[in-house]
């Protein structure tokens, strides 16, 4: 049993701090973890898996994890998979930013844009958390 | 001559999701970065240790780093110090809110007024230690060349953006990859030193800074970065 108990769906944004596209990938999961779907997700600290916490570790392993990155590093998804996780769904900010065309202001303030563009993802990610749901049991896409 | 860039402070943040601290440590370093300090700091996303290459891994042997962790779990220190390089210096949120007798952060996603004013104290506190960092070691540095097609910086210097330049260089029949030779060599041309008497010490010296050397190779690096500058300098005088 991992640290998450009864939540199903782990969402994990990509850390980013140097980056503005950092600042929407966590926006946009604390969007759908505090507020679209607040009792079918949670998070795990990146830095926990980067660190390799036994307890971060099985609960990418136990559940199915949507990441959330930011830029081409896709640092998210590549540190979830090293823990062992499967990735279920992969959303990535500056795929966003292109179907959207809603820019962020800048790092530390997304501005109004920004926060739209972090909405906007954060539905995409809701939707794919009720697909898992549905599915009964998780189907993996990596 | 070349215009060299100040030696930079890095700072690496534990930005954890799961816990208001880590909120503050991302936006303590954001403070620095941008506002108390930007032309002193620079930053890396902690994940990029595993998520990089050797360019993103060489961080804390290139600049002086200071961690910064939300809580005792230290994810950033250890992290930093398991993939990169000890780190100069660390701070714990946690700590300081106790040391200063600061109320607890509230509030992961949007922080609360007592978080505002931990970010205000963890900023203040990360800004006199860069100075500290580059008090003790001096200002001057080595300029790093941003790549062809890089856009001018306007916020927080991210590392994944200017790079790290690392060259591969044989020494003692082994490969070795040491980070910023490009750079020493290029700072040493502009001062127009020229390989011979002492330069092989002070080029040593020099690369010791940014990567570590076996002392029992020392005599093995200062042949091979002697033989490497000589061939740089002839490239350079054409």
């Amino acid at each position: 049993m991992s640290v998450l108990e009864d939540k199903k769906v782990i969402v994990i944004p990509c850390s980013g701090i140097g980056k503005v596209l950092g600042s929407v990938s966590r926006e946009a999961a604390y969007l759908v973890i505090e507020e679209l779907r607040p009792e079918e997700t949670d998070t795990v600290a990146l830095s926990l898996l980067v660190l390799g916490d036994e307890a971060a570790k099985r609960a990418v392993q136990d559940h199915p994890t949507i990441t959330i990155d930011g830029c081409r590093y896709e640092c998210a998804s590549k540190n979830v998979t090293q823990a062992g996780g499967q990735v279920a769904r992969c959303f990535t900010v500056l795929e966003a930013l292109r179907r959207y065309r809603l820019k962020p202001k800048s790092i530390a303030d997304l501005g109004e844009s920004g926060e739209l563009l972090a909405r906007r993802l954060a539905e995409e990610v809701a939707e794919a958390v009720e697909e898992i749901g549905k599915d009964g049991d998780v189907t993996w896409l990596s | 001559m070349v215009k060299l860039v100040p030696k930079k402070v890095g700072i690496i943040a534990c930005s954890g999701e799961e816990l208001p601290e880590g909120t503050v440590s991302r936006v303590a370093a954001l403070k620095v970065l941008e506002e108390l300090r930007p032309e002193d700091t620079v930053t890396l996303c902690l994940p990029l240790f595993l998520a990089g290459d050797e360019r993103e891994r060489a961080f804390a042997r290139f600049y002086p780093t200071i961690a910064l962790d939300g809580c005792e779990k230290r994810c950033a220190q250890r992290a930093t110090e398991r993939y990169s390089g000890q780190t100069a210096d660390s701070l714990v949120i946690s700590q300081l809110v106790e040391e200063q007798r600061l109320p607890r952060p509230q509030g992961r996603r949007r922080l609360d007024g007592g978080g505002d004013r931990v970010v205000q104290a963890v900023a203040e506190e990360l800004a006199t230690r860069v100075d500290r960092i580059l008090g003790e070691k001096g200002r001057l540095g080595l300029k790093i060349t941003k790549p062809e097609g890089t856009p001018a910086t306007t916020g927080a210097t991210c590392a994944c953006v200017t790079g790290i330049p690392v060259t591969q260089v044989e020494i003692g029949g082994v490969k070795v990859e040491l980070v910023g030779l490009s750079a020493i060599f290029e700072q040493f041309y502009q001062t127009d030193k020229r390989p011979g008497d002492g330069l092989a010490e002070e080029l040593l010296q020099t690369v010791k800074l940014y990567n570590r050397v076996p002392e029992k190779a020392n005599e093995l690096y200062k042949m091979a970065l002697v033989r490497e500058y000589e061939i740089f300098c002839r490239q350079k005088e054409g």
